[in-house]
């Protein structure tokens, strides 16, 4: 109807358009006010609203007859394929207690119960940092309406509905009155029997619906004073409903115990599973609701300066969680007290002299040689290490080589003395945490495991494929500006790096690093298959990001760069500030997709025989012998598992891409 | 005044005191094309000088050999008495002394307007941050858009970029600025809001070089115009000689096309 008079409207204005300037001096005609009404619901981009559901059905699926056609054939297709899919899901010979029984397999292997409080440990600083980052910059003004809820709320239980009739009855009685089908020993003789079987899910479907509808009538009544609920909170608190669930619904069991599995389906969850749950769950709220004080607390500045330790927590976190508290590392405190801290304060001091004298005011060029000079020496020293002349330490020879690369950019920080002393301090904390780190890595792990891995299943997924994807990204972007150097020694090496690891698959790296590295070591240096797989992973995911990086930096304009020297940037500067956040935003998609591929692609370690989250559903959870060959269910988990964290990935990108996009030009 | 005066103030010394920038036998070659030929001038200091000439004549080329966008190969260029040659340093020094504007503004589109003011002097000038945010607020309020600030260049309309970019250009603080047709991309009533700025800045006693089609600011504002053609100069005078009694038949088969 509203359609109707708006076309009206339009075609009066363009018949009386030419009227129109005359208007006042003719007689008042209809039409020119009409044409003032035009014109006014032209000045805004005219948008299409639907008076109810029908009408939008009857303009988008049946505004012709072949739209009609189509919708019917692809409405058809669809209503098949979902019957099938309900048919496998909710089919009786369906083993889903294999899956829930095996949760704690699936995401976190064969890791010691005695030591499980690790691992709560770290879910419990993810889920604390995920609530601070949420309380303090998440959803601002953003709610969901009351209004979309109901609508959800409804649409949820008619698609329960639609599904409790689609799916087959699993017992079935033929037209002359013989059992087609039957399940232990039910048997039902009608449809309407096999559907009042399901009464659980009907009644679910009525209340979601009543629910829905009252929701939708209170609004529209305005009894409910507020129209929308913060989206963040409501989210939040959604998650109660799972974390409640384990305390009510029969998950099944899981323990392993002295070197043996136990699985009981069909029992509520352990008490040692329940409570941190519930625990994670008041945490999150918790630093969510300190982190929203927080917010109303300070003023803008201060929020956006709570940006930053809060992200270097966030960088931090996986180093910590793994090597501090999943690994245990033991340390031995004699050589900790008689190597380890001397040569971490050795570094310290001696660097930082180095990068005192490097920005004092007037070095200029003496003090970029003295950096390539190190640079070099840092590059001989792998060199040296790799053919067994002589061996440092590889924290000496990491510390040697951020050295030289810190003294690169040190003339950035020459001149006033706050900055030197800033960056002395900045190289200090540097060389703190990695030497703390280099040591806690060296030491030997008390976290005893029957199996070869540490830890299996999805923890070690997400564990590969966080460490890849934060040590790639940085070694891309320099591979990617290596390649598009003047350089013509470090375009070489960059393009000849890119070219050979993209000619070759992932799976003979993987296989390479895995086996054949270790005989390639310097003796006396041992690596573990999930860092070996992760330094192939890193090394393959380099090449692909370099590409998209370089994608992006072809895309910053000449007058960028024009601008930066004319303004009197140096290279390095105008790299680092101008072109670089241009040339990243622009390849923030393919990024992010090279991001989800890797995080895919780490299924490959169950070839390499790391028991990810695969291989628990493909082989180890059909050879338990109350579970025997059951295949299909745990691989339909998985892939669900998989979707979602990809899923989320993908939008939050898009979310990233939205907000950077505010100075696109 | 002619070419030959004007390079008459050149003594044996690299360039006299108050010459800031100076060109002797300047050629510049793209590939076997010679954009550049035989280019003598010299820019006092203070002095506004405005170069004009067909599209393709070499303009652009000579005012960005200046601060070295593009390497000139035969020839002097002596800025402030510094002479550009292929030491990075020299380049440097003459890069943070020369303030250039450009057609297409080129702002940074990633940071706010108060940004790309800030960026070069804390980074080249080593200024603190507020230091330098103070002089941003003082130039932002030089050039008329002081409310502008915390936009991203995005969001503003041609002729506040174009000001912005001068802004950005004077908090190097220059001592010459150069300009290559800075209202050629602007809406028409865009180019007066730019043009007022410029005219504000030749007054104050800046040393300015002006690639232009605004005839009325050439007329008006410039010292001296300089005529080219073909990658060489053809006429030098002031605005007065050059828009009323040219000598050369080709500037005033110029003028007649674009007066
Ligand atoms: N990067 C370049 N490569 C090749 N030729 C160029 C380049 N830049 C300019 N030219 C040529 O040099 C001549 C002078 O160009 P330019 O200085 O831009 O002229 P103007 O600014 O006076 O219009 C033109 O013929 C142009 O085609
Ligand atoms: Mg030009």
């Amino acid at each position: 109807m509203d359609d109707a008079a708006g076309t009206r409207g339009t075609a009066a204005a363009g018949g009386a358009g030419p009227v129109g300037p005359v208007g006042p001096v003719g007689p008042v005609d209809p039409a020119v006010t009409d044409v003032a009404a035009a014109a006014a619901a032209r000045a805004r981009p005219p948008e299409e609203t639907y008076r109810s559901a029908g009408e939008w059905i009857r303009k988008n699926l049946f505004s012709s007859r072949l739209n009609s056609l189509l919708t019917i054939a692809f409405g058809l297709l669809i209503l098949f394929a979902a019957r099938g899919l309900l048919n496998f899901v909710f089919s009786e010979e369906r083993g889903w207690d294999a899956v829930r029984t095996n949760l704690r397999l699936i995401f976190t292997h064969a890791y010691p119960e005695e030591q499980y409080v690790r691992i709560w440990v770290c879910v419990g600083t993810l889920v604390v940092l995920t609530g601070l980052s949420l309380g303090l910059f998440a959803g601002r003004g953003e709610g969901v309406q009351l209004q979309k809820i109901s609508t959800v709320m409804a649409g949820v239980g008619a698609a329960i509905a639609l599904g409790v009739i689609l799916r087959e009855p699993s017992v079935l009685i033929g037209a002359d009155g013989a059992v087609v089908r039957e399940n232990d020993d039910v048997v039902r003789q009608s449809f309407f029997e096999a559907m009042a079987d399901r009464w659980a899910w009907w009644l679910a479907a009525a209340v979601l619906i009543a629910a829905g509808v009252v929701l939708r009538r209170a609004v529209a009544s305005s009894k409910v004073s507020i129209s929308s609920v913060p989206a963040v909170e409501f989210a939040v608190a959604l998650l109660a409903l799972p974390v409640l669930s384990a305390w009510i619904y029969p998950w099944g069991h899981f323990a392993f115990v002295d070197g043996t599995f136990i699985a009981e389906p069909g029992r509520t969850v352990a008490m040692s599973t329940k409570v941190p749950w519930t625990v994670m769950w008041l945490l999150v709220v918790a630093a969510m609701a300190l982190g929203r004080l927080m917010r109303r607390g300070f003023d803008e500045q201060q929020q956006q300066r709570m940006r930053i330790p809060l992200n270097l927590l966030w960088l931090a976190s996986p180093f910590a969680l793994y090597w501090v508290i999943l690994r245990d590392p033991h340390l031995e405190w004699d050589r900790v007290l008689s190597v380890d801290i001397p040569m971490g304060v050795l570094f310290g001091v001696i660097g930082a002299g180095v990068l005192w004298m490097l920005t004092r005011p007037g070095v200029g060029e003496l003090g970029r040689i003295i950096a390539i000079v190190l640079l070099g020496v840092a590059a001989f020293n792998w060199l040296a290490a790799f053919f067994g002349w002589y061996s440092m330490l590889q924290k000496a020879r990491l510390s040697f080589l951020l050295l030289a690369l810190v003294a690169l950019a040190a003339h950035n920080f020459a001149g006033e003395s706050i900055k030197r002393r800033r960056l002395v301090v900045a190289w200090l904390v540097l060389m703190a945490i990695v030497h703390y780190f280099a040591t806690l890595m060296n030491a030997p792990s008390t976290v005893e495991t029957p199996t070869e891995a540490l830890i299996g299943g999805f923890a070690v997924t997400v564990i590969v494929a966080v460490f890849t994807i934060m040590l790639s990204f940085p070694l891309g972007v320099l591979l990617a500006l290596a390649r598009t150097s003047r350089l013509p020694i470090f375009r070489v090496m960059a393009t000849s790096y890119i070219e050979v690891i993209r000619g070759v698959p992932l799976i003979t790296i993987l296989i390479f690093f895995a086996i054949i590295l270790n005989l390639f070591l310097p003796v006396g240096m041992e690596i573990s298959l999930i860092a070996s797989a992760t330094l192939g992973y890193t090394l393959f995911s380099a090449a692909y990001l370099a590409e998209n990086v370089r994608g992006g930096l072809q895309s910053v304009r000449r007058g960028q760069f024009e601008a930066s020297d004319a303004v009197g940037l140096s290279t390095t500067q105008r790299t680092v500030f101008v072109v670089l956040p241009q040339a990243l935003r622009v390849s923030i998609p393919p990024l992010v997709g090279q991001m989800i591929a890797t995080f895919k692609e780490t299924s490959l370690l169950a070839i390499i025989g790391v028991f990810d989250v695969l291989r628990m559903a493909n082989s180890v959870i059909p050879a338990q012998t109350q579970f025997l060959g059951i295949k299909r269910e745990g691989l339909l988990f998985v892939s669900v598992v998989y979707w979602i964290f990809a899923y989320t990935l993908s939008k939050q990108s898009q979310r990233l891409e939205r907000r950077l996009g505010v100075g696109e030009r | 005044m002619s070419i030959s005066d004007a390079t008459v103030a050149v003594s044996e010394e690299l360039a006299a005191r108050d010459d800031m920038i100076v060109c002797r036998d300047v050629d510049k070659w793209f590939g076997d094309f010679q954009a550049l030929s035989g280019i003598t001038a010299t820019i006092k200091e203070q002095e506004i000088v405005v170069v004009l000439g067909p599209s393709g004549s070499g303009k652009s080329t000579w005012i960005r050999c200046i601060n070295r966008l593009e390497a000139h190969q035969n020839g002097q260029i002596i800025v402030d008495g510094i002479e550009l040659t292929n030491d990075l340093r020299n380049i440097e020094k003459i890069r943070s002394e020369v303030g250039m504007v450009f057609q297409q503004f080129n702002l940074f589109p990633h940071l706010t307007v108060v940004d790309n003011i800030t960026l070069a002097p804390i980074w080249v000038r080593k200024k603190s941050r507020p230091e330098a945010e103070e002089l941003a607020a003082a130039l932002l309020e030089r050039v008329g858009i002081p409310e502008q600030a915390e936009k991203f260049p995005g969001q503003l309309s041609g002729g506040q970029q174009q000001r912005v970019a001068i802004a950005r250009a004077l908090a190097m603080e220059p001592r010459v600025m150069l300009f290559d047709e800075p209202t050629s991309a602007l809406d028409p009533e865009m180019i007066k809001e730019v043009l007022d700025v410029m005219e504000e800045l030749a007054r104050s006693g800046m040393t300015m070089m002006v690639v232009t089609h605004e005839m009325g600011f050439a007329r008006e504002v410039a010292d001296r115009v300089i005529f080219m053609e073909g990658g060489e100069i053809v006429e030098v005078g002031t605005p007065h000689h050059f828009f009323t009694d040219p000598t050369e038949e080709r500037t005033k088969l110029f003028l007649s096309q674009v007066l």
